[in-house]
């Protein structure tokens, strides 16, 4: 293992330059894991390219000799799908960090890979624009990262998530050869849609070596408000009430009363911890709009059957601590133990009431701390498993809590991943929920992009 | 300190486990910034430490030795850490156990040798003219003013502005070294003793004029035990107080017939540690325009003693600073501590820029002398 190590870093500082190339011992731990709790693997090499043809020389190097690349934003990940699982080589994008361009007539921004989400919506922003995708991950995590696992966020139902404003990508297949897939138009249906099977597609097909992103005008205003249920089904009712009425709002978001207590205990936001739900609601747009909109929200909230209170937040303070109150979820729970798996699943939007009672029939029968908040605008999950990581007989409950849930999202008809991907960490559930047909597809494809097998190997495809 | 230690391993396990490896510390670490390298970044050093826990890195590696001494000790990833991992603590558990006996770094060494020489310190400081001894009819409860090691040699001037703008703070000028140099070097063991003697010799609330020795007073005595000068200053009156509404005594500088501008350099250990954020901001308010300099809150790269021991680094991250400064176009840079005011101040005289750094003690000072028009 040493000897590859050593061989591998000494050709690619010959092709790169020294400064290119990293392999001491610090920097291997240090790209060892990404956010995904219990995976770990150390690659023999970390290569920090400026721009694409180092990324071709890379890419044409490994394949030659057969040697695993993993391609790493900010390593925010929650699947395990930067995890250099098989060794190789990690392919940084940090120095690729460019904002190339923000053409604020044709509303869209070309970016390098390494570029992160938050960058890229501030320099929109200066436009009059935003990028629409928020990951919670946004101000570390990166556009590439972010494009190849198709992240989410708070604004799902009504802006979509990552691959619905990606126009464009140039990306290092591969083979090495280098593809630019759509482009700057709004309207083209040259061929099969490449940008969209890039996007989600893991690192496992090439290399993301430029983005053209879709920039949409930045809302004028945001309003916010809150409303509490006797429990979920009453506040999903209430969700379906809102959206059955024509509403399609920028923020529906939920915390089940596990969330409620341990964020109220973190933060004294002043929550109502005797009730069973919580739903915060919201919107943005035009301000006239945006107060519309937010008090029929809350109307319609406060009249449905099983609401406790509904209330508009007066001002930006009070929004902001609601929004905090969201926000705050996962490090109020991860508090409570010393090894915390944020878990990500989908349902379709009316049955999450039901997939959070088994959820939690779950978390009871294995003794384990669930807490459940999400997207309840778009039936995106993340049942939060809390326990002592020191404690192996807890963790092996953890495991089987969560294997019980991928089955709750499939017996509902829903999703193993919503927004976190498959990586490393789901890759075997896939099959269950796609069907071997599907899987085998996925792996010919993969095949015809990178027939050697060098590509994030371990992942989708594989 | 030293509690939830497992004998044998030199990290807190329940500590180093309390990260879950986000990666949200990544954008807000400086040395992060500087070189774009994971293993310079809060995460990829608890990696690294986590890698030595197990046994499979030796703490006296050389790769330990780099990271330990490359990190700043800023903790500008404590506040943005969803999981709240006390990353500052991490790091004195790494220094204590590497940066002993003769493996000490040299600045280490000097400066935990240093500020043990209390009596020549307070010679020193005598000489110097900082803030002498005395006992005014006082506050209730009482306030005392902690007198600095590296302030009483460097920057006299800084606690005699103290105790000249708050007649009513006791001045103890026998006091010794409140160990956060020791603690922040390699020996938290001492680093606690020293706070603790000088916590029993100053009774009641210590005032501090600097960022790093509040911290560490703070994380031994207790926050409700120490303020920081901008905190005091803004103090709610109590009833057997009534100079204590300092806003009024304030006048508003002026340069060239318009209000001064001033920007402030956040200190790390008093924003990431304490949270003090506001106080010298709404005291600055009170004497002229507030300028928020674009990444005030970032590290200046005096660290302690960081810029004797990695002078390279300490450069970088402070040319970055310095621009920002320049390029907001204050007439004055305000500091909470004497080791970014040196840092600032060398900094912007290298740039060839006139803009003043001042400590907000000596800007309370300046504010309250007539007349309002200052000549910078």
């Amino acid at each position: 293992m040493i000897g590859r190590n050593r061989s591998i870093g000494r050709d690619l500082r010959r092709l790169l330059g020294r400064e290119a190339v990293l392999d001491d011992v610090a920097t291997i731990e240090a790209v060892s894991r990404d956010a995904t709790p219990d995976f770990s693997g150390r690659p023999d090499v970390v290569v920090k390219p400026r721009d694409t043809t180092d990324v071709v020389s890379v890419v044409d190097y490994a394949r030659r000799r057969g040697i695993p690349i993993v391609p790493r934003g900010a390593g925010s990940n929650l699947c395990a799908g930067t995890v250099p699982i098989r060794g190789g080589i990690v392919m940084s994008t940090a120095r690729m960090r460019s904002i190339r361009e923000v053409a604020p007539g044709e509303m869209l921004a070309v970016v390098e890979p390494g570029v992160t989400t938050a960058e890229l919506d501030e320099s929109a922003a200066a436009h009059g624009l935003m990028f629409a995708p928020d990951p919670s991950s946004r101000s570390v995590a990166t556009v590439g990262g972010n494009v190849a696992t198709c992240a989410g966020g708070l604004r799902g139902l009504k802006y979509g998530n990552t691959r619905h404003h990606i126009l464009g990508l140039e990306v290092v297949i591969g083979t090495g050869e280098v593809i630019r897939t759509g482009g700057r138009l709004a309207k083209d249906v040259a061929g099969y849609d490449l940008t969209r099977l890039m996007v989600g597609s893991e690192g496992t097909l090439g290399v993301i070596t430029e983005v053209t992103a879709a920039l949409v005008p930045k809302p004028a205003s945001s309003g916010y408000g809150v409303a509490y249920f006797d429990d979920l089904s009453a506040a999903g009712a209430a969700v379906d009430g809102i959206i059955t009425s024509g509403i399609v709002p920028a923020t529906l978001e939920f915390l089940d009363s596990v969330c409620i207590s341990v964020v109220e205990e973190y933060a004294q936001l002043g929550l109502d911890t005797d009730a069973g739900a919580l739903l915060l609601f919201g919107d943005d747009g035009h301000p006239d709009a945006v107060a519309d909109t937010v008090e029929r929200m809350r109307y319609l909230c406060s009249a449905s059957p099983g609401a406790i209170s509904a209330v508009v937040a007066p001002d930006d303070r009070t929004a902001s601590a609601l929004l905090h109150a969201r926000r705050c979820s996962l490090p109020a729970l991860a508090r409570h133990g010393s090894h915390t798996v944020l878990e990500d699943v989908s349902v379709p939007r009316q049955l999450i009431p039901e997939a959070v009672r088994r959820i939690r029939a779950i978390g009871h029968r294995h003794d384990v701390l669930i807490g459940v908040f999400g997207h309840a605008g778009d039936g995106n999950l993340h049942p939060t498993v809390v326990i002592d990581g020191a404690d192996s007989r807890a963790r092996e409950r953890c495991r089987l809590a969560l294997d019980e849930i991928f089955r709750v999202a499939l017996d509902l008809g829903g999703s193993i991943t919503g927004e976190h991907g498959v990586g490393a960490a789901k890759l075997g559930y896939l099959e269950e929920q796609l069907g071997s047909a599907q899987v085998e597809l996925m792996r010919r494809v993969k095949a015809a992009f990178d027939p050697c097998g060098v590509m994030n190997p371990g992942k989708v495809g594989s | 300190m030293m509690t939830g230690q497992t004998a044998g391993v030199p990290f807190s396990e329940d500590k180093l486990a309390t990260c879950i490896s986000c990666g949200f510390c990544l954008p807000a670490c400086p040395t992060y910034a500087m070189t774009g390298d994971e293993k310079s970044s809060p995460r990829g050093r608890i990696n690294l430490m986590r890698a030595i826990q197990r046994g499979d890195i030796d703490i006296d590696s050389a790769a330990s030795r780099d990271q330990s001494s490359e990190c700043l000790g800023c903790r500008a990833c404590e506040p943005v850490c969803p999981a709240g991992v006390e990353y500052g603590h991490l790091l004195e558990e790494w220094r204590d156990n590497s940066w002993k006996g003769r493996r000490t770094p040299a600045a280490a060494a000097l400066a935990r040798r240093g500020a043990e020489f209390g009596s020549a310190i307070r010679w020193l400081g005598r000489r110097r003219g900082a803030a002498r001894t005395r006992r005014p009819s006082g506050t209730d409860p009482r306030h005392s003013l902690m007198l600095g090691c590296a302030e009483r040699v460097l920057f006299p001037q800084v606690s005699r502005a103290a105790a000249h703008v708050e007649p009513n703070l006791d001045v103890d000028d026998n006091q010794g070294c409140c160990g956060a140099l020791h603690a922040h070097n390699g020996d938290a063991r001492r680093g606690a003793e020293l706070a603790r003697e000088l916590g029993d010799r100053l009774p009641e609330v210590i005032v501090t004029t600097s960022g790093g020795c509040s911290a560490h007073l703070a994380a031994i005595l207790g926050r409700d035990r120490v303020l920081e000068f901008s905190e005091y200053l803004l103090r709610r009156p109590t009833e057997t107080d009534d100079l204590a509404d300092t806003r009024r005594r304030l006048n508003r500088l002026e340069v060239d017939g318009r209000p001064a501008r001033i920007g402030l350099q956040d200190s790390c250990h008093a924003r990431n540690a304490l949270g003090i954020i506001e106080p010298p901001r709404d005291l600055i308010r009170a004497i002229g325009e507030f300028v928020e300099v674009p990444g005030a809150a970032g590290c200046c790269g005096a660290a302690g003693t960081y810029s004797l021991m990695r002078p390279r680094e300490s450069k970088d991250i402070l040319a970055r600073r310095v621009e920002a400064v320049v390029a907001a176009e204050v007439d004055i840079l305000a500091v909470l501590n004497p080791g970014c005011y040196r840092q600032m101040a060398s900094g912007l005289k290298r740039a060839k820029s006139r803009i003043q750094v001042l400590h907000v003690a000596e800007l309370a000072e300046l504010a309250l002398s007539e007349p309002q028009q200052t000549t910078l």
